[in-house]
């Protein structure tokens, strides 16, 4: 948006009359996320039974979404890459994990490291070989959408090829469920939310606290900036898709553990990741956290009511988070550019 | 158009912007009581940058969103005002209000004659069943095309506008093909060489007169508002501070204080 | 006229290349021209193939009609369904960015291919279900009806590309060209952009739910593992393969890869006998992906390179 604005003056803090008003201005929707979150709270005091199913079960399960989704993110909104891929980044991460615990017989904790690596290395090869390329040659956003989805059955169908359909697993001792609020809980799944929570939030507050986190924010697609401020802006590129790569890896590693690998591991979920990313975006990456961790609550608990019809809840938390997606946008949308 | 003559003056095509606000990170750009625009034949827009003037254009557009007000077109053969501030961005053109851009503006894949074409033509010839409508609209509009395309001359006005200058004036023949009953032109002269500014600026003078289309000019060479114009509003902070004619605007010490400086008053 | 040499695979192979074109035509008026990425194709697809399944065996429609009767209605129906599911669709996406394109249509895709497998009581599920083809009273024989319905499966695509051919000459490929390149501009002109992108959405999404429909009565069995990604992928790496620029660019595209890997490769090429079953649907996904990277990296235009629509709108100016 080009204003013809100069906005180098602003005043640093509007007057407490202006505060007042915009508050009173912007009380509907305020009261609107009140009302949803006093009904939310209603529902789970109501549906105890089931709340606190959904809740355990959807954090233990669904955790790894939400780290894989900040990777998506911070390669979004940095880089401007809509990186379809990446849910391979997801399913190698897992594979990489899977490999060095099965073969080597690493303990798993220790296995996450070169799952972690592994994904963020070929998260890099991909930038180089691929997407700067596409880049230096102009590639448009649709078509970069189409060259990502093609990487992403390269890899994909490359990885069915050699594995095969089947399902591979993690070895990792049996232990005693713990409880929680009454239920019982693999300690394993407990640890792993534990890890990816503890993931998630040293990345945000990385990208969004540190100095390095701020001059990547700040130079991410601005190389004259960047090379003004004498920073080599290849080298912050490689390093986000590096971070992003991390995250799928360790995530995908995660959700292997907790379920099974296999080809499509990645793919299954991207439509998630994806949805985590743009209904969250909007309110940065703590909103991306927010609704990955809600989207797989809102899964295990759909799925809990529904009788254990895990399609239906699938399709309700699509349907759901698209409906979101389209409100938000009609909202924020202003007109047109010209 | 031979009522043109009879409604000149009694009925001219306007808008009236009442109480349009808007602003930015709580910081207000514009901040407009009630202005009337388009009561003259020509009408110049001028004030020092930041003044407010493209976000005001913007606004009566529909490219941005009013926080406060409205804006109505009164499109001048006696028909009732409509609010156009709710009506679809979309709405602007066939109600008659027409605005060219400030910065260049094309479509990449469409030849000159395409956008030409594509401006001329009628929305019910470009719904999806109307395959064959083509010969019909070439038949219709190709007089008037070539006409323009005479008295602008393209390098290949088959091909496809290649210099900046050549976009900005397929962007104002374009508007021009719409049939405006109210043009806008933000900075129409910028990027034009000055022997076609000269004459684009003839033909739209001829248009307001002639075809009684009011034309409300944004520039920053004042050359051309004092030449041109016969009424002049002087924007600064948000909000329209002066109104009059050319004259009396270029002398008036608010105006040469804030804006033009001490040596513009001589020259 | 014996058509021995006509393998039953042949004819098969055929009518998916046919089909895929029609598809790639249709997605060459969304993404071609209007720039709308459309990744749920196989979603309308599907939904057409499954609505005139469902209409064709689970509805019971009076004797009256006969075979023909109810195979027509049916047919009608699923055109409609998919057409009014690309109407929500198509709002849903119309003024989204190319994020949230992707988001609906993928969505979209994979809730089909959910409620085919959730909904067994209308749609059989997993195992599918099977379908009357309305020719058996005719007693041709499984060959002769193959035949019939590649016969109208290229009839369909020959429809779909001459309109798409027309449109590329009228005032509305104009206008999609138009909202595709810059839409705000488009829509300063006065045209209705997010209309116009609605209804192009429901009428493509109706053509593939046609499409789709015809391959379920070529298929006699309709099943979810005909609505996976791969239909997708062919359409879009055709379409990518041949470029956008000329009509031709789908058809030639397609030849180009559904063809040659589906007829050449799987029919002429000595290759072992254990490869058919996983290896080369595997290996053609591959194959279809690499070639999306390495036309958009070297040939974003396609290999029949770029537009001449300087010479067409002369040859429309002069004649």
């Amino acid at each position: 948006m080009s204003l013809d604005i100069d906005r180098t003056d602003e005043a640093p803090v509007p007057p407490l009359g202006k505060r007042v008003q915009e508050l009173l201005e912007t009380r509907p929707g305020r009261i609107g996320v009140w009302v949803a979150a006093l009904g939310a709270l209603a529902l789970v005091v109501a549906f105890w039974s089931l709340a606190r199913k959904a809740l355990i079960f959807g954090l233990a399960e669904e955790a790894p979404l939400a780290l894989a989704a900040v990777g998506f993110a911070l390669l979004y909104r940095l880089t401007g890459i809509i990186n379809v891929a990446y849910a391979e980044t997801v399913t190698l991460g897992a594979y990489f994990g899977m490999w060095f615990n099965t073969t080597f017989g690493w303990n798993f904790y220790l296995s996450l490291i070169p799952a972690a690596l592994g994904a963020g290395v070929l998260s890099v090869i991909t930038y180089f070989a691929f997407f700067r390329p596409a880049h230096n040659r102009n590639v448009g956003v649709v078509e970069m959408i189409i060259l990502s989805f093609g990487l992403s059955i390269v890899l994909r169908y490359g990885l069915q090829l050699i594995f095969g359909h089947e399902q591979r697993y993690f070895k990792v001792p049996f232990q005693n469920p713990i409880r929680i609020l009454g239920l019982g809980v693999p300690p394993f799944r407990v640890t792993a939310l534990a890890g990816v929570v503890a993931g998630a939030l040293i990345l945000y507050w990385f990208i969004q606290k540190t100095r390095l986190g701020i001059q990547i924010r700040a130079l991410a697609g601005d190389e004259k900036l960047a090379q003004v401020s004498g920073i080599n802006p290849m080298a912050v590129t490689v390093l986000i898709w590096f971070i992003a790569g991390v995250a799928g890896g360790a995530a995908g590693a995660f959700y292997g553990v907790g379920a099974s690998v296999r080809p499509l591991l990645g793919w299954s979920k991207f439509l998630y990741i994806l949805l985590a990313v743009l209904v969250g975006g909007a309110r940065g990456l703590r909103g991306v956290i927010v609704a990955g961790l809600g989207m797989g609550v809102l899964l295990s608990g759909l799925t809990l009511a529904i009788k254990g019809q895990g399609l239906y809840s699938e399709i309700l938390v699509v349907l759901l988070f698209i409906i979101i997606l389209k409100l938000r946008r009609n909202r924020m949308s202003e007109a047109a550019k010209v | 158009m031979a009522e043109a003559a009879v409604t000149a003056s009694a009925g001219r095509p306007h808008l009236r912007v009442e109480g349009a606000v808007k602003s930015f990170d709580g910081r207000v750009v514009v901040e407009v009581a009630d202005l009337t625009l388009g009561n003259n034949p020509v009408e110049g827009l001028i004030g020092p940058n930041g003044a407010g003037k493209t976000t005001l254009m913007r606004m009566i557009m529909h490219s941005l969103k009013l926080d406060k007000g409205r804006v109505t077109f009164y499109p001048g053969d006696g028909a009732r005002g409509v609010v156009i501030s709710s009506r679809p961005a979309h709405a602007m053109a066939s109600l008659g209000v027409v605005k060219t851009n400030q910065v260049i503006q094309d479509f990449e894949k469409l030849t000159i004659w395409d956008s030409l074409l594509l401006a001329a033509a009628r929305r019910r010839e470009e719904r999806p069943f109307r395959i064959f409508a083509e010969k019909r609209v070439w038949a219709r509009n190709t007089d008037e095309i070539k006409r323009y395309l005479e008295e602008f001359p393209f390098a290949n006005p088959y091909g496809f506008a290649k210099s900046a200058g050549e976009k900005k004036l397929l962007d104002i023949l374009r508007c021009l093909l719409l049939r405006p009953k109210l043009l806008l032109l933000d900075e129409p002269t910028a990027g034009l060489p000055a022997d076609v500014r000269d004459r684009v600026m003839q033909t739209i003078k001829k248009k307001a007169v002639d075809e009684n289309v009011s034309v409300v000019i944004v520039e920053h060479d004042l050359n051309v508002i004092w030449t041109l114009s016969d009424y002049v509003h002087f924007m600064a902070e948000g909000s329209v501070v002066l109104q009059g004619d050319p004259a009396w605007i270029r002398e008036h010490e608010t105006v040469v204080e804030k804006y033009l400086g001490k040596g513009h008053v001589g020259h | 006229m014996s058509i021995d040499w006509l393998s039953a695979y042949l004819i098969y192979a055929l009518f998916t290349v046919a089909g895929t074109v029609g598809l790639a035509q249709l997605l060459h008026l969304q993404m071609g021209l209007a720039g709308i990425g459309n990744f749920g194709i196989v979603g309308f697809f599907g939904l057409g193939m499954y609505a005139w399944g469902v209409f064709q065996v689970r509805i019971p429609w009076p004797d009256a009609l006969g075979d023909w009767g109810s195979f027509f209605l049916s047919l009608v129906m699923a055109v409609i369904v998919s057409g009014l599911a690309g109407l929500l669709i198509g709002w849903v996406i119309a003024d989204l960015e190319g994020d949230g394109v992707l988001v609906g249509t993928l969505g979209f895709a994979t809730i089909m291919y959910s409620l085919a497998l959730s909904e067994k009581r209308w749609t059989g599920g997993a195992e599918g279900m099977a379908v009357p083809d309305p020719l058996r009273t005719f007693n041709w024989g499984v060959k002769p009806m193959s035949l019939f319905w590649l016969g109208v499966m290229i009839l369909l695509v020959v429809g779909i590309t001459y309109y798409v051919a027309r449109v590329h000459r009228s005032p509305y490929g104009r206008l999609l060209i138009a909202v595709g390149q810059n839409e705000p501009l488009a829509r300063s002109l006065g045209k209705p952009t997010f209309r116009t992108k609605l209804i192009l959405f429901a009428l493509g999404s109706a053509g593939m739910g046609l499409v789709g429909a015809v391959f379920g009565v070529m298929n006699h069995f309709i099943r979810p593992t005909e609505i996976g990604i791969e239909v997708t992928l062919a359409a879009m790496v055709g379409l990518v393969m041949g470029g956008s620029a000329r009509v031709w660019g789908a058809i030639v595209g397609v030849l180009l890869t559904a063809g040659l890997f589906d007829i050449v490769v799987q029919i002429y090429l000595p290759l072992p006998d254990s490869w058919y079953q996983i290896t080369l649907p595997v290996v053609r996904e591959i194959v279809f992906g690499a070639m999306l990277i390495l036309v958009l990296l070297w040939r974003p235009l396609g290999v029949l390179g770029d537009m001449r629509r300087d010479k067409l709108v002369e040859r429309l100016g002069s004649g």
